[in-house]
This record gives C-alpha cells, sequence and structure tokens, in this order.
C-alpha cells in the first residue's frame, strides 16, 4: 500500500505566505497555473484573535513577560502572541556575536506588520562594486527593475513626491503634495546649507489600512480558482528525482498532530523568509554547488539616532501644520567624494509629533518631571539611521545539528556582526543628525551611537545570493537555483546587497519578474 | 548561546517518550464519526452546552480589591522600593502616585519572575540606595528627606533612547528602576480611573493565535460552506 492516497503533483509549490509568496501565487494563478501555498502558522482572524484591553488588565501589566522573547525588542505583552517563539524554533550565535531573529509564521507573514516605507533600490546598490570595489554587483540594474516596481508601487499605492535624486530613485507614486510641517521645512532648509537632501517618506498606502499579501496579493490569487493553501504546517525538507536531479517532493510536518506527510510539486517556489529558506536548503543538503549558501548575510543598522525638541512647540503651542510630519535623508556618503572611514552610507528617518513625549528625554523625576512633559509636549522630533552592512562571506549561517525545533527540524546558527565599517558610518549618522538638529534651531535630548543587534531591523537579507556565474552565486538572476532550475526562491535571500532601504519593493519587485519569468519557462517547457 | 532558554530537544525528547498519547485522528470504523464514548449517567457530559452564553458575574480584577503579597525582595528592599517609588512617581494632579498604583508590590512580582541579571540589578541598586544612604546620612534610605535622597539619586539621572539604557550598572539600575516604575503606575488600573478614554494604557491585544480551535465548522478549510 502506498504511504499517501494522492500520487498527483502540484504544479507549482509555493512555502511562505509573505509579500514574496503572495506576489508569486498573484502572478502564476493570474497565469492559470495551479499553485499550493504551504505555511508554518495559522490564518489569522483578527476579529477573534484579538480584543482591546487596558494594560493593567494583562497578567503583567503591559511589561513583557519576563524571559520571553528576549530578541525581540519590538514585543510587549499586547503582542507577544503573534511573534515565533524562541522556545518553539530556537537558533543558537555565539556569546559575542548576539542576533535579533525576528519571525513571523502567521499566514501572511511579516507582511502583517511593516512600518511601510517603500523604496526603490538605485544603482549605487545594483552595481556596488562597480562603484566602490567592494563586494559585487548585482547581475540586474534599476532599469531591468524599474518595469517591476511601477506595478507593485500601483497594488501597494505607494505615496510620495519626485525628488530627481539617482539615489532615491523616484516612482510610480500616488502624489504626495501636500504641505509639509514646520519643522521638516526647517530641517529641509539645514539640509540645504550642508548639501544634504531632505525628502518626503515614502509609503505604502495599501488598502483600508493595510499593505499585507493577505489583502493586496493573495485575493487576486484566490479569485482565479487556482490557490489551494495549507496552513499549519512546518517544511521539513525538499527530495529530488535522483534520475532528473530536480526537486520533486516536500516533506512537511503538521504543526500541532506532528503527523508526516509529502507533497509532490513540478516546481518549488521558497518564498519562507530569508533566513527560513536558507535553513530548508541547507537542511535538505541542495542548491550549494558553489559554497556560498547561508553566507553573505547582511541586515541594516538600526537604533542610533537622536531625540530633539523644536522650542517653538513648546507650552501649548504645538500644532499639526508645526509638528505633524516626517522626512527621509536619503543616503548621501560616497556619491561622490569618498568619506574618510567608511564605504556606502546611511538614511536618516525623521519623524516630527505633536503627541507626548518620552520621559526617558529628561534626566530628571518626580514634579519636576512632569512639569518638563507638560511644557515639551507634542515638540518632539526624532532621527534614526537606516544604515548598509556591507555583504561579507564570514557572516553567515549554518545548521547547528546538535539543536532541533519543536518539530525536530535542526535550527540555524547565525554567525553576523557589524565591523569598523558600520560602527564608522553609525558615529557619523549620529553626529551629522546632531549637527543638522542644532543648525535647524532644534534643541537635541538624548542621543545614542550604539546600534542595536543585527537583525533587529527584520531586514535579513542575502545568504542565497543571485549573479550570473553559479560558481559564486546559488540562484540566477530570475531566482532561480543555478543547480535545480524547477526550485526558485522569491524572498529577500537573493539579494547580492542590501543597501539602507526598506526591502519590501525590491523583494515584492523580484518575486513579481521571477513568477513571470518562471510561468513563462513552464509554458515553454523549458522547467 | 541559544536563542531560547529551553531546548527544544528537550521538549521534543520529553513528547517522545513521554507514553502513549491519543493518535491525533481517530481510526476510521465507519462512513460516521466515531461516537462520543457514553457518560457514566443518564445524560451525555455536554448536554445543554451549545447555547450557554458567558454568565455576567461582574468580573473585577484582582487589584481592585486584593494586594500583591510580596515575596521576592527583602524588608529591606522593600522599604528602599516603596520610598524610591513615592520619590521618582508622586501624585501628579488627579492621577495617583506610584505607592497608590501599587507599583512597588507589582514589581516585587515582576522582578521575582525575572531573569537573574534583571533580579540582580535590582537587588543590589536597592541594595546600593541604602549603603550610601547610611554612610552620608547615618540613616535608611527609607527615612532619608526628599533633599537628602536627592543627593543619591541625581546624579545617576541620564537621558537615554529606546533599548539603550546607561551600561554602566548603577546607572543602568536607576534609569531602569525609574521607567519601570512609572509603567507600573501609568499602567495600574488606579491611573486608568483617573484618565481619561485616550489615556488608559488601552490596546490591541493579541490572543494565542491557534487553528480552527475557535472556528466554525462551515470555514473549515477544504469544506464547501453546504458540505
Amino acid at each position: 500500500m502506498p504511504d499517501s492516497k494522492p500520487d498527483s503533483k502540484v504544479d507549482v509549490l509555493i512555502i511562505g505566505s509573505g509579500h514574496s509568496g503572495g506576489m508569486a501565487a498573484k502572478v502564476l494563478c493570474e497565469q492559470g497555473i495551479s499553485c499550493l501555498m504551504l505555511n508554518a502558522g495559522p490564518i489569522v482572524d483578527v476579529q477573534k484573535d484579538t480584543e482591546t484591553r487596558p494594560a493593567y488588565s494583562l497578567p503583567y501589566r503591559g511589561f513583557k513577560e519576563p524571559g520571553r522573547l528576549p530578541h525581540v525588542f519590538q514585543s510587549n505583552e499586547f503582542n507577544a502572541n503573534t511573534w515565533v517563539d524562541e522556545q518553539e524554533v530556537p537558533y543558537t550565535y555565539a556569546a559575542d556575536q548576539p542576533y535579533n531573529w525576528v519571525r513571523v509564521r502567521l499566514f501572511g507573514g511579516r507582511s502583517l506588520f511593516w512600518s511601510r516605507q517603500s523604496f526603490r533600490l538605485s544603482d549605487y546598490e545594483f552595481k556596488a562594486k562597480s562603484h566602490d570595489g567592494f563586494g559585487e554587483d548585482w547581475p540586474i540594474s534599476l532599469a531591468d527593475l524599474a518595469p517591476y516596481y511601477a506595478r507593485v508601487e500601483e497594488i501597494f499605492r505607494v505615496q510620495g513626491k519626485t525628488e530627481g535624486l539617482p539615489q532615491y530613485p523616484d516612482g510610480n507614486f500616488v502624489p504626495d503634495d501636500g504641505a509639509w510641517c514646520g519643522a521638516m521645512e526647517r530641517l529641509s532648509a539645514a539640509g540645504r546649507k550642508a548639501s544634504i537632501p531632505v525628502c518626503r517618506q515614502r509609503r505604502s498606502l495599501g488598502r483600508d489600512g493595510l499593505a499585507s499579501s493577505v489583502n493586496l496579493l493573495l485575493p487576486d490569487a484566490v479569485r482565479t480558482g487556482k490557490l489551494q493553501a495549507i496552513p499549519n504546517v512546518v517544511v521539513r525538507q525538499l527530495t529530488t528525482d535522483r534520475n532528473t536531479g530536480l526537486v520533486n517532493e516536500v516533506h512537511f510536518v503538521d504543526r500541532l498532530s506532528r503527523r508526516e506527510m509529502s507533497v509532490k510539486a513540478r516546481v518549488v517556489v521558497l518564498a519562507a523568509g530569508t533566513l527560513e529558506s536558507t535553513r530548508l536548503l541547507l537542511n535538505s543538503g541542495l542548491a550549494n554547488s558553489s559554497g556560498v549558501l547561508g553566507h553573505y548575510l547582511v541586515d541594516q543598522v538600526y537604533g542610533a539616532g537622536i531625540v530633539c525638541s523644536v522650542p517653538e512647540a513648546r507650552n501649548g503651542k504645538s500644532t499639526d501644520a508645526l509638528m505633524d510630519g516626517g522626512a527621509l535623508i536619503p543616503r548621501f556618503r560616497n556619491l561622490g567624494k569618498p568619506a574618510k572611514d567608511f564605504l556606502r552610507g546611511y538614511a536618516l528617518n525623521v519623524y516630527s509629533s505633536t503627541h507626548a513625549m518620552d520621559p526617558r528625554n529628561f534626566a530628571t523625576y518626580g514634579a519636576d518631571l512632569q512639569q518638563k512633559l507638560a511644557s515639551y509636549h507634542g515638540s518632539g522630533l526624532s532621527m534614526g539611521i537606516m544604515g548598509e552592512v556591507l555583504p561579507r562571506y564570514e557572516n553567515h549561517v549554518s545548521i547547528n545539528k546538535d539543536v532541533v525545533d519543536a518539530w525536530g527540524i535542526p535550527v540555524l546558527h547565525i554567525a553576523a556582526s557589524y565591523t569598523d565599517n558600520e560602527k564608522n558610518l553609525t558615529r557619523d549618522a549620529v553626529d551629522t543628525s546632531i549637527e543638522l538638529a542644532e543648525s535647524a534651531g532644534f534643541e537635541v535630548l538624548s542621543k545614542n551611537y550604539e546600534p542595536n543587534p543585527p537583525g533587529y531591523s527584520i531586514h535579513e537579507l542575502g545568504t542565497c545570493r543571485m549573479g550570473n556565474d553559479a560558481k559564486t552565486s546559488v540562484l540566477n538572476p530570475w531566482g532561480q537555483s543555478h543547480d535545480i532550475r524547477n526550485l526558485v526562491v522569491v524572498d529577500g535571500s537573493s539579494f547580492v546587497s542590501g543597501g539602507w532601504q526598506n526591502p519590501t519593493m525590491t523583494i515584492t519587485a523580484l518575486a513579481m519578474r521571477a513568477a513571470e519569468h518562471l510561468a513563462e519557462q513552464m509554458r515553454q517547457g523549458a522547467v | 548561546m541559544m536563542a531560547a532558554s529551553l531546548s527544544s530537544k528537550v521538549v521534543l525528547a520529553q513528547q517522545q517518550t513521554g507514553g502513549q498519547v491519543a493518535p491525533a485522528t481517530p481510526p476510521q470504523t465507519g462512513l460516521a464519526p466515531t461516537p462520543a464514548p457514553p457518560a457514566p449517567g443518564p445524560v451525555p457530559w455536554m448536554s445543554g452546552l451549545d447555547n450557554l452564553k458567558p454568565p455576567a458575574l461582574g468580573e473585577i480584577t484582582a487589584d481592585m480589591v486584593a494586594v500583591t503579597e510580596t515575596r521576592f525582595f527583602t524588608g529591606l528592599q522593600m522599604a528602599t522600593l516603596r520610598h524610591l517609588c513615592d520619590l521618582l512617581v508622586p501624585p501628579w494632579g488627579k492621577y495617583p502616585g506610584a505607592l497608590e498604583a501599587g507599583a512597588p508590590e507589582f514589581l516585587d512580582f515582576l522582578i521575582g519572575a525575572s531573569p537573574l541579571d534583571r533580579q540582580q540589578l535590582f537587588q543590589g541598586g536597592l541594595d546600593r540606595l541604602d549603603r550610601e544612604s547610611n554612610e552620608h546620612f547615618h540613616k535608611a534610605f527609607a527615612a532619608l528627606a526628599p533633599a537628602e535622597a536627592d543627593t543619591l539619586i541625581r546624579p545617576w539621572l541620564r537621558t537615554w533612547m529606546t533599548d539603550h539604557p546607561p551600561t554602566e550598572p548603577y546607572a543602568r539600575f536607576i534609569n531602569l528602576a525609574h521607567a519601570d516604575i512609572r509603567t507600573a503606575t501609568i499602567n495600574s488600573q488606579a491611573w486608568a480611573q483617573a484618565a481619561d478614554a485616550q489615556s488608559r494604557g488601552e490596546a490591541l491585544y493579541w490572543f494565542p493565535v491557534d487553528p480552527d480551535l475557535r472556528r466554525k465548522l462551515t470555514s473549515a478549510p477544504g469544506l464547501a460552506p453546504n458540505a
């Protein structure tokens, strides 16, 4: 008797349901290709799964539950149940290389929770090696991806303003022509004096306040009738046909019952998120003839910056016109004259608010602190770094065979750290922020030169990079494995370098491009 | 180093060796689902529950009527903590101070449940406050006048950004204790009762998100609406 009843193959099996998996499903289904999507977690029903509660009614009065999710700085008692439990799916690292791996396994993945910042990479990123000699160029350029960016921006309804800066490529925007708040106008003027561009933010408006795979991408796939999905299954391994070398079967385990199952597929699309896709390939022993699978892990430097007060907004004079706004200072270092002690660069996120300031910005207490908080209410402005991390071979992940997750799957060991380049550009970012703020007449209250641990940005990228040379890259320029042509990786693991930009638009545009190429290959019978 | 305090291998090993468990899916004996075992009485166990609505019991939180029993800090440390709470977050306008909000007792619970490094930070910090008080003023910190206590607290106050408290241990204690006392106060029921609707510390809480248990059968995966 066979182990399982069906002997049928699905056309395309997609592992993961976030922005990249959602886009792959949308493109493939709309071209008439049947897809089966596997996801490691449940489908969210916000109406049933959430409730507005006061902090005092929670077991820990709104504090993080002690000892839970120590590597997810973004977690709190309200949202703790949305993140991957670190005891259920552990990972390891050396004591001197802490790493914050921030994961979501709900259907839709991390596309449910993101900041909506929506940027294109520029050719300063795609062709970084040509510019400064470090690392590798991507096998594609902005011109190759621009048509896909434009279509993704339309789906996500990216609001932005045309700036005409090569390092901050313009896109297919919902125009952002409204008035800028006074604080940003002043910062912009200070930027002009220092030859530093201060631009409008760019963000996805999405639909009904959400810009997720589950509301922007998956519904289109579902409408075709070509998408089926299985939640709560954890993929353990991919296996290949002994004769052809092609991947032909996916083995997974039911998250709750732990029943082991498998399904045959004509094509497998990996969209499990950068490190989970790589973990699966490493555990499967596939797609690594180059020896670079798992290597060149990057993310972005976050956590350093300053908090200021705009004096004119104090003492009850804060207004939306003065303080309700944001700005984006795109990379300005190393575009022409080289910076003295680092390659690449960083961007600065700027936000101002008419709301209360954090008491941590005042070194006082008691009644004096309350008076300060009342006086400074609505005058806060923050500037934070988004810094590029250089892709290095030694920043890598591997399988730790001594530790397994709750389903017996070996976990990742992550070896990543920042070097002098990241530290020096971080120091420059904080010093420059202070100079700009003081030039604009703002009072700097707090500053921090220490980056958060690698991984904190939730922008882990690389480890499965694309390239033209099968000896130095894992994927071809279309996200296909050099070794296995019916294996396509569409998440952020294909990145060659990470830039400073929130990668969502790039991941999603690459997924669209990869899926369209895959559909054409399937039509031609090449896959 | 592991990103978990408990190896999942241990968990798994327990699962595998923990004795026989019921299979997730009962064996199929026919076309109909396996019936529930008979109850040891005239009425099936679950009878009558299908239409039950939660009774209106007048549910309250324990903080409204009960005090938290302190079990972690020593008596001297609690006295120091209570005075520190009173100094750092006193009553303000219509809002309660840390003492009225039960912050010291709540922190005894929270820190007592916390990892060792946080426990030691607080224990060491409270001990040092009291030791310096005796050295400078020859009395316990709990007995210091505000101006006296200020000379021991203010030199260690820093401004700092999220996730980056001071690294020097004693400054770290003073500033983290201040932040924790404020949070325990502002997130208390006493504060919420004094606050207007916008300042009651309400937010979207996510229940443990588990599949299917709270779903209607008609929306079960793989079933057509009329199946």
